[in-house]
């Protein structure tokens, strides 16, 4: 029975249609939290935003998007390029902003 | 060795460390960026508007002042910034900055206000515990040269997450033509939150100094 339960409550959390989507940029040049400043204002103000998180020890931007919305991948790409960075990697996860944050709480 | 060989060694010297300062001189597309440098003998306001992400158009005005106290000079200039290369590395950034000034200078040893231009360079690289930068800018006009340049190296405490004050501290070596004979370093204490950058320090002539620069 547990092992259904655990199963079902899996199974539920994997669901795309409750599951946060978030995409995550890893980010050449971004070595200051001054400088980035303007990468965390920029994406903020796109309309499909939600949250953002920003990693200077990973290098990397995450950016939640708002419910039953879609991140433009190309758009948050340009963004950072308008302040000053160099995207390398964009990636589409499963998570949302609270979540990525326990993760690099659960790192130090 | 003569204090003004030795002060000349000095200053070439922290040329020559200095990979190649001061976080950018603006900010992101479409912001606003303050920044103030104070001391008895410097003080300087500044504010610039980033019209792209490579240049920005500002005004300043600048105090400046002799060792002796005897000479100053007041400077008020339109300025145009330009990001002219970045080098956007996976632990690192590089750049290399024109900065220009056009405006009008006044001093106490002569009458009236002469135009004066002040263009210049700046070339800095970082990374996350280390910062290092040097600048050149002239500052002339007809009868008067007070070419300026300074050299900044510096090293973070420790890391930090992004939403955490992050303490620095950072050697500056700076000289201007016709002003001062000295080169006058100043050790100081940087600290950097979201979008506050300040700096505290003393020279070596005993005085203090404030820098800070706030993004829009």
């Amino acid at each position: 029975m547990n092992k259904l339960v655990i199963s079902l409550a899996l199974a539920l959390a994997t669901l795309p249609l409750f599951a946060a989507t978030s995409i995550k940029a890893t980010v050449n040049g971004m070595v200051c939290a001054f400088c980035a400043q303007g990468i965390e204002k920029r994406i903020s103000n796109m309309p499909a935003t939600k949250a953002v998180f920003v990693d200077l020890k990973k290098k990397t931007v995450a950016i939640e998007a708002k419910e039953g919305q879609t991140l433009d991948g190309d758009a948050i790409t340009a963004e950072i390029t308008d302040a000053g960075y160099a995207v390398v990697k964009l990636e589409t996860v499963q998570k949302s902003i609270e979540e990525i944050k326990a993760e690099v709480k659960a790192r130090k | 060795m003569s204090g003004r060989l030795r002060d000349t060694v000095l200053g070439c010297l922290a040329f020559a460390i200095a990979p190649l300062a001061f976080c950018g001189p603006m900010g992101f597309k479409d912001s606003w960026m303050a920044m103030g440098d104070f001391s008895p003998n410097w003080q300087e306001a500044f504010a610039n508007y980033a019209l792209t992400p490579r240049d920005a158009l500002g005004a300043s005005t600048l105090y400046m002042r002799s060792d002796d106290e005897s000479k100053s000079r007041q400077l008020v200039d339109v300025t145009y910034t330009r990001l002219v290369e970045r080098w956007n590395l996976p632990q690192a950034q590089a750049n290399v900055w024109f900065l220009g000034g056009l405006g009008s200078v006044s001093g106490n040893d002569f009458g009236g206000s002469k135009l004066m231009a002040s263009p210049g360079i700046q070339v800095d690289y970082e990374t996350i515990r280390f910062y290092g930068s040097a600048t050149a800018r002239l500052y002339r006009a007809d009868g008067i040269n007070h070419d300026y340049a300074s050299a900044r190296l510096g090293f973070s405490f420790y890391e930090v997450d992004y939403d955490e004050i992050q303490p620095w501290l950072v050697v500056e070596a700076r000289r201007m033509a016709g002003l001062s004979d000295k080169t006058e370093v100043t050790p100081m204490l940087r600290l950097i939150h979201n979008r506050f950058f300040l700096e505290l320090g003393v020279n070596n002539s005993a005085q203090g100094r404030v820098n800070f620069m706030y993004i829009f």
